[in-house]
């Protein structure tokens, strides 16, 4: 463990936050592979069981994207472009490879342009499918040992079941330790802010995955025993959309006299809230658990039955955390150029306002540009919510 | 009200083959042909185009329904941006896929008022029996866009089934992935077939499908052949018609009218070869069309390239086939199964050549053998900005090729392929005088 996970968890979460990689560089120096990734369907299990600290590209809203338009084309997700620029400015200079999942056009169409560019020792995609039927599930299943065989390559070591389940033991404790994390949200006021948990969030996939579940732990022991108590805030709110990996936002809507006290976004509930299954053959608990638990836009799922039972099917998670978490009202926060998301708008509208929340629907551009506008949009949502 | 909005008139784009001249009424006939269908009752399929069902579809006599097809046609007319606007109304991020929007827009006002919009180009679109998505390694909205189109018509049935290919990679060869890839896309196609048989009231003829299939083979090769007699000097045939011959290529792939009209093609150039009629008198620079979708509101910038002196002899896109005799297939009874090797072969199809050179990939591949085969001056792409399947990776590409081959005069033109508020036409000729100024200094050296 970092001799600074051991001091208060919030301070911790706070210096791995605002000093992202920290963590990383400092295990690189001391001999350690760090393999990046992006997005929340990349299995980090086998990369942890190959002997890898998995780490999350991140982007950040704060720095314009320059580099990365000399290579990659401003129609790319901005998230995505803005996780390039970071990567072409030097910031992760400390990967041995990435590990690229196909979630959406914009991040395997430019699976060339990461993988040549960046030149890194390794460099792998994963063409995950986008349905979930048993022919699918089956190839999914193939495309895993395909990784798993050329990590092992790579390596030179072969990745045994064994470690793979503990792998996978160690990222399920994580993910309860999230989960309990959340239940702290259920109060009212909430016992932890949406910008703490989402910087715990951040931090913690940055990380090795069992000092991130010390520093979870760290984190609730602290809340928990907090002094003072949160402020009481009117509107109860939660965040939908895809990956979200700053706080600016979230900071935003609970500066505006609300609290975010759930979300469906990565990092966030989408990604830790789904276990993998303890399985005979781990690989098949892997690829349940990314291909059929993840509730993405970018996974397809079958109509079967009318179209409100489709609509609870895909979405219906989001009415649970309405109703448990006390939700007043939802935010779906999208950015431009994002299909997954960008097609749900209506049919996610319009499921949610069927379990009675109100719902703002905001297109934004990963940038503190347009916070201003944002800001403008939140304090009107809220007053309307206030005002019912 | 954008209901009343008149399209505007314009004048029909110059072509230089005859061939390109008949795409204009084979589509209207397709069109009015679905329009009849949906009369008569046969089944309507939304479908992509290039999504390996096409011989699935036809041999089992269902009528389809080309979705991105009609978005162009659409753009085309200059029609467009009533549907986009409505589809902005209803919560779709302008940022979408324009082909996707145009649709949506189109659906669900036709939904909503129960008819047709007002004058819709060409007719309109019938409502299909059935949408056929297809989750690729690119375009996410083939499963995502009839997805959306559900929230406005729940009771008609999407298939989207995987339709994977191997990525280029340095870790391993395709060759140790290719056979659980046509075994799941078989599975897969075995699904679609289910499916259709389940929702419509067709049932799979399965030598049908074969004759279809060979029909479709034939046509690859006759296509293929075709267009390398536009490696002739002076070219008879440049890309501009090439959009327009696309049409047999992606809409009516397994049919004999295909064939017969990619051999008619053949012909017309041979005969234009031996007469040395090209598609300017006096061509001065040969380009390469090396990626992105056009501009359908737009097509008449290829004539303006012309009146500079320049052709395209060839294009990345819509060069959706490569001679089946080089795909080296193996031989199998299924007709799916060799649907699945043609789909894998098909994209595998330049990897070894790819791993020959350092640094390069099939993509870029492909640009260099373009450069060689049709002698050609310079690379124009364009970068449409509501795609992301086709049109990232463009730049890479570009700088790849001059890392890995030769420096070569190149332009990235910036609009879109249906939404023509995206383009400004004195803006992208300016660039086009630039792009020939640059091509000019460099035959001079």
């Amino acid at each position: 463990m970092s001799a600074e996970n051991s001091m208060g968890g919030l301070v911790t979460v706070e210096r791995y936050y605002q000093k992202y990689g920290s963590r990383a560089r400092e295990l690189k120096k001391q001999g350690k592979g760090i393999m990046g990734y992006l997005c929340a369907f990349t299995p980090v299990e086998i990369i942890a069981a190959a002997g890898f600290v998995p780490f999350r590209i991140k982007g950040d809203v704060n720095e314009p994207i320059t580099k990365a338009d000399t290579e990659m084309e401003t129609i790319v997700c901005p998230l995505v472009r803005s996780c390039f620029d970071m990567a072409l400015k030097g910031k992760y200079e400390f990967l041995e490879g990435i590990v690229i999942p196909h979630a959406c056009d914009s991040i395997s169409t430019t699976y060339s342009v990461w993988k040549n560019t960046l030149n890194l020792p390794y460099a792998h995609l994963i063409n995950m499918p986008h349905s979930t039927d048993e022919p699918s599930f089956n190839f999914y299943k193939a495309l895993l040992g395909t990784f798993r065989a050329s990590l092992s390559k790579f390596t030179g070591n072969e990745i045994s079941d064994q470690s793979l389940n503990q792998a996978i033991s160690l990222y399920n404790q994580n993910r309860a330790k999230v989960r309990e994390l959340y239940g702290l949200r259920k109060a009212s006021p909430p016992l932890i802010s949406g910008t703490e948990v989402a910087k715990l969030l951040i931090a913690a996939v940055s990380i090795p995955v069992e000092e991130a579940n010390q520093l979870i732990d760290n984190v609730i022991e602290e809340v928990k025993q907090r002094k003072t108590v949160p402020a009481a805030k009117p509107t109860r709110i939660m965040v939908v959309g895809a990956q979200v990996d700053d706080v600016a936002f979230i900071d935003l809507i609970e500066d505006s006299g609300a609290w975010v006290v759930a979300d469906d976004l990565c990092p966030g509930a989408r990604e830790f809230f789904a276990d993998v299954d303890v399985t005979k053959n781990p690989i098949d608990g892997i690829a349940e658990r990314y291909l059929r638990k993840i509730k993405c836009g970018r996974t397809f799922r079958e109509k079967k039955g009318d179209y409100e039972d489709y609509l609870e099917e895909r979405f219906g998670h989001i009415g649970r955390f309405i109703k448990d978490f006390g939700v007043d009202g939802v935010v779906l926060y999208i950015y431009k150029y994002c299909d997954p998301y960008g097609f749900e708008v209506p049919a996610m509208k319009s499921y949610i306002e069927s379990v009675g929340a109100p719902v703002l629907y905001l297109e934004d551009e990963y940038s503190m540009s347009t916070i201003g506008r944002l800001r403008t949009r939140i304090q009107a949502f809220l007053e309307l919510i206030g005002s019912k | 009200m954008t209901e009343e909005k008149k399209p505007e008139e314009r004048k029909p784009r110059k072509h230089a083959t005859e061939a390109a001249g008949k795409i204009g009424p084979m589509v209207k006939a397709a069109l009015k042909e679905n329009l009849r269908a949906k009369e008569e009752g046969k089944p309507i399929a939304y479908a992509f185009i290039f999504s390996g069902y096409d011989e699935i579809i036809r041999a089992m006599d269902i009528v389809p329904a080309w979705t991105e097809n009609y978005a162009g046609i659409c753009g085309v007319k200059r029609d467009a941006q009533r549907f986009l606007e409505r589809a902005e109304g209803e919560n779709f991020s302008r940022s979408l896929c324009t082909y996707a929007l145009c649709g949506l827009g189109f659906d669900s006002w036709r939904e909503e008022t129960g008819e047709m919009p007002p004058n819709p180009p060409w007719g309109g679109q019938a409502r299909p029996t059935v949408m056929l998505g297809s989750g690729q390694i690119i375009c996410d909205p083939r499963y995502k866009w009839y997805q959306a189109v559900q929230h406005y018509m729940p009771d008609v049935p999407v298939f989207v089934g995987g339709l994977p290919y191997p990525p280029y990679e340095d870790d391993y060869d395709y060759r140790d992935v290719q056979d659980y890839y046509v075994k799941y896309i078989v599975e897969e196609l075995r699904g679609l077939v289910a499916f259709l048989e389940k929702h419509t009231d067709r049932k799979m003829d399965w030598d049908r499908l074969s004759e279809v299939i060979d029909i479709s083979d034939r046509t690859w090769n006759m296509i293929s052949e075709a267009y390398d007699l536009r490696k002739a000097v002076p070219c008879p045939m440049g890309t501009g018609d090439a959009m327009n011959t696309m049409v047999p290529m992606t809409f009516m792939m397994g049919t004999q009218e295909a064939y017969d009209f990619f051999k008619d093609l053949y012909d017309e150039l041979k005969l234009k070869i031996a007469n040395k009629e090209g598609v300017i008198p006096d061509e001065k620079y040969r380009l390469l069309w090396g990626g992105g979708l056009p501009s359908w509101f737009a097509l008449t910038d290829f004539n303006y390239f012309n009146s500079k002196g320049a052709v395209f002899p060839a294009e990345v896109t819509y060069r959706l086939v490569e001679p089946v005799y080089n795909l080296d297939l193996p031989r199998v009874s299924d007709p799916l199964e060799h649907l699945a090797w043609r789909w894998v072969k098909y994209w595998t199809y330049r990897s070894d050549k790819a791993r020959k050179r350092p640094g390069s990939n099939p993509d870029v591949e492909r640009l260099i053998e373009y450069i060689e085969e049709y002698k050609i001056d310079g690379v124009v792409m364009h970068e449409a900005f509501s795609c992301r399947s086709w049109h990232p990776g463009l730049i890479w590409q570009l700088n790849q090729l001059k890392r890995v081959y030769r420096d070569i005069p190149s332009l990235i033109l910036e609009s879109d392929i249906v939404d023509i508020s995206s383009y400004n036409e004195a803006d992208t000729r300016s660039r086009i005088d630039a792009f020939i100024e640059t091509l000019e200094a460099v035959k001079g050296r």
